[in-house]
């Protein structure tokens, strides 16, 4: 009787051993609060919704994910010390989050091999040296830019374009590759002016014009692009405006009211408004986890959730090719990833040497309130000719 | 003295005495326990710890040469992030021909020299003046950065690997490296800014924060303490920004922005301004005040999380600004008189006074 308790008792203990998914820890680190937290915050909950769903509809079989995301708030001190604690912990992937970090973390990533997806889309994350581990979810601010260029060129050939930048490294990166674009073009980028926070841009504004600038192409955060183009039409300039991903979005909209009407925005994301899958999903998990309506409409929103689906995506692969859950085997299965995922106009797709996920872009314009696609999803023709020299 | 080592008052009786490093011998054997307990932490702390303890010695080094500048010569200075960053951004360019030792003293006066320059307005400007003057520094500084190719823009520079004795530091010993190695060079300057305060210049700084005529009627020349003061605290400042790019492993512009000099400022304020062990507990209390509401904010968030308001993140930077706000109100002096008061308790003890 009692080897039969025993035997009983031992089958419940493997049963439970068997039954228990493997905690997998996956941690982001950005800004909350602090700068650029207008963007993070959604960043955030989009990364913690799409761990949820995975976890709910068992997405990976036999492993339950931990999704933490750590208000580094824009601190690259936390963001380091974040990271470090990923790593001691053994987490096989990190999911960072501002330019100054990622760079700065670059020789680190480097050097303990995790792979490492951040939200800034700054080509110099991918660019060597200590490049290996560094993946980006989308094409880059050089690419976004040219792409831009590339579509004013077509509907406006020979046009005056001034570039209006963030003072940071977030912001220059595209200056040089834009230009090298614009010559092969035959457009011509007559200015580029760095926009300090100012609240009134109107001597910047009106020397644009008297130089005849056309366009205007910002790589910035919504905020002072939202306060240029009010300017831009409190001074009724006949300047049109572009912009690469952070730099428009639901959240110039509601920044710049009725002044971002005719807004020239590329990105690689659905918007939550259209009627497809992608904007299906990401309103379904918005709901399903109680976010409020700001969030959903927030194209940082989806973004997290891209970034959060890569990393799940990678470790799916490692397990079904039967490896061990760990930063080797997701590094590896990254470099096969072949990703038709349910948030971008093209799939992620990585290689030993293409570590930008999603290659096509998007045009789409400000139209009564809402960014509507003006171009078919579409790769930069000149970006790795001006970038890579091929 | 029958018995030095039990005396609980002061019993100072000539001038040398007064002037001494150390004022009891308790205090001496006090600072040996403490040297020795910092040469022993590293044993008995995770890597994570060691981390943090390596950025909270950092900062006390930088807070040391604000403290000359602002707590000694009574300089307003919010442009300190960026002496740091001169320190930084001239190990990040030298480092690849020399060794670690050599960069920190390099680092240190060609932040020196930035620090004389900048020192130079307030021969003639004080008060809110200079401190716009350093503001002025500190955007001026941002700008070059961003504008120069050859510091990468303010994107990153990467640190080259150390080597010390023929043995690389890696990511395992990379704290515990740099701790003692800072540690080092904090216990040098501290004893360095001790000693100042003994010095005729140290006295000429005092002199001149409390009326800089009457320090000039006296004999003292006012501006060239004033310049030397700035020197000497962007030298601190320097050598930290270079401990920073090697503990952080690449020099980035956001490292030495304003929102770090006023951090430095927070930091002297809390510690307790023209004191030296201020100049430690500043740091000290504001990092680790910051780790803990993180996991504070992060027990709020799982216990009360109300829609629309996310109260566990807000109360991470608010902490931060009531720490600031309260210490201005009820203890100006900062955490260095609750020290004091501390030290006196136990060194009358069992006697009140």
């Amino acid at each position: 009787m009692k080897n039969k308790w025993t035997l009983w008792a031992l089958v419940a203990v493997l049963g439970l051993g068997f039954a228990t998914a493997e905690k997998v820890h996956i941690m982001w680190s950005g800004a909350i609060t602090g700068p650029t937290s207008d963007a993070g915050k959604y960043y955030a909950q989009g990364i913690e919704d799409y761990c949820s769903w995975a976890n709910d509809t068992g997405y990976v079989a036999g492993v339950e994910f931990v999704c933490e995301t750590r208000d580094d708030q824009y601190n690259n001190a936390n963001t380091l010390r974040n990271f470090e604690e990923a790593v001691d912990r053994g987490d096989p992937v990190f999911l960072g989050y501002s330019t100054g970090g990622t760079l700065q973390l670059k020789p680190l990533v480097q050097e303990v091999g995790v792979p490492f997806i951040p939200a800034s889309y700054h080509i110099g994350n991918i660019d060597p040296p200590d490049n290996d581990y560094v993946f980006l979810p989308i094409a880059s601010y050089s690419e976004q830019v040219i792409a831009v260029l590339e579509y004013i060129a077509k509907v406006a050939p020979g046009a005056k374009v001034a570039m209006a930048i963030h003072p940071s490294p977030f912001g220059r990166a595209p200056v040089e590759d834009a230009k090298k674009a614009a010559a092969e073009l035959g457009i011509q980028i007559v200015e580029v002016q760095e926009m300090a926070k100012g609240l009134d841009y109107t001597a910047t504004l009106k020397r644009f014009e008297n130089k005849g600038v056309q366009y205007i192409v910002y790589q910035n955060v919504a905020g002072p692009v939202a306060n240029m183009i009010k300017d831009a039409k409190r001074l009724g300039l006949k300047i049109k405006h572009a912009g690469a991903h952070y730099a428009g979005g639901p959240d110039l909209l509601r920044l710049a009211g009725d002044a971002a009407e005719g807004f020239l925005w590329v990105t690689a994301y659905y918007m939550p408004h259209e009627d497809n899958a992608a904007a299906k999903f990401v309103k379904e998990l918005g709901a399903k986890y109680g976010r409020p309506a700001d969030a959903i409409e927030s194209v940082h929103y989806p973004s997290g959730m891209l970034a959060a689906g890569i990393a799940i995506e990678a470790i799916k692969m490692a397990k079904a090719a039967g490896q061990k859950i760990s930063p080797e085997s997701t590094y590896e299965a990254l470099l096969k990833m072949n990703w038709a995922n349910k948030l971008a106009v093209g799939p992620v797709t990585y290689s030993k040497d293409d570590h930008v996920g999603v290659d096509q872009l998007r045009v789409l314009e400000a139209q009564k309130g809402t960014f509507v696609p003006v171009t078919e999803p579409f790769s930069s023709a000149l970006f790795r000719k001006v970038h890579y020299g091929k | 003295m029958r018995n030095p080592w039990a005396r609980t008052g002061n019993y100072k009786t000539s001038y040398a005495q007064d002037t001494t490093i150390f004022a009891t011998y308790s205090e001496q054997a006090s600072l040996v326990v403490f040297l020795i307990g910092m040469l022993v932490l590293p044993r008995f702390l995770i890597r994570g710890d060691m981390q943090i303890l390596d950025l909270i010695l950092i900062y006390a080094l930088a807070v040391l040469g604000l403290n000359i500048i602002t707590g000694y010569a009574g300089l307003i200075n919010i442009g300190h992030a960026a002496f740091m960053g001169v320190g930084a951004y001239t190990a990040a360019l030298v480092a690849p021909h020399l060794p670690f030792w050599a960069v920190l003293p390099v680092s240190g006066l060609v932040a020196a020299v930035a620090g004389a320059v900048v020192g130079i307005p307030a021969l003639r400007i004080k008060h809110l003046y200079l401190a716009i003057a350093t503001l002025a520094f500190q955007l001026i500084f941002e700008w070059a950065v961003g504008h120069s190719p050859a510091l990468e823009q303010g994107g990153a520079m990467a640190m080259p690997r150390t080597v010390f004795l023929g043995y690389e530091v890696g990511f395992k010993n990379h704290h515990y490296f740099w701790y003692y190695v800072t540690f080092a060079v904090l216990v040098l300057l501290a004893f360095a800014f001790r000693n100042l305060l003994r010095t005729r210049f140290g006295r000429s700084l005092v002199a001149v924060r409390d009326n800089d005529r009457a320090a000039d009627a006296m004999g003292m020349d006012p501006g060239r303490t004033k310049v030397f003061a700035f020197a000497l605290g962007a030298f601190y400042a320097g050598v930290a920004g270079a401990l920073y790019a090697y503990w952080s492993r690449a020099v980035v512009i956001e490292d030495y922005s304003l929102m770090i000099s006023i951090k430095f400022l927070a930091m002297a304020i809390v510690g307790g301004l023209g004191t030296l062990v201020g100049g430690f507990f500043g740091p000290a209390f504001l990092e680790l005040l910051d780790i803990n509401m993180e996991t504070f904010s992060y027990w709020i968030k799982e216990i009360y999380n109300p829609p629309g308001v996310d109260v566990g993140s807000a109360i991470r930077p608010l902490a931060f600004g009531l720490a600031i706000v309260l210490f201005l109100i009820f203890e100006p002096r900062g955490l260095a008189n609750w020290w004091r008061l501390l030290r006196s308790y136990f060194r009358n003890w069992p006697f009140k006074y």
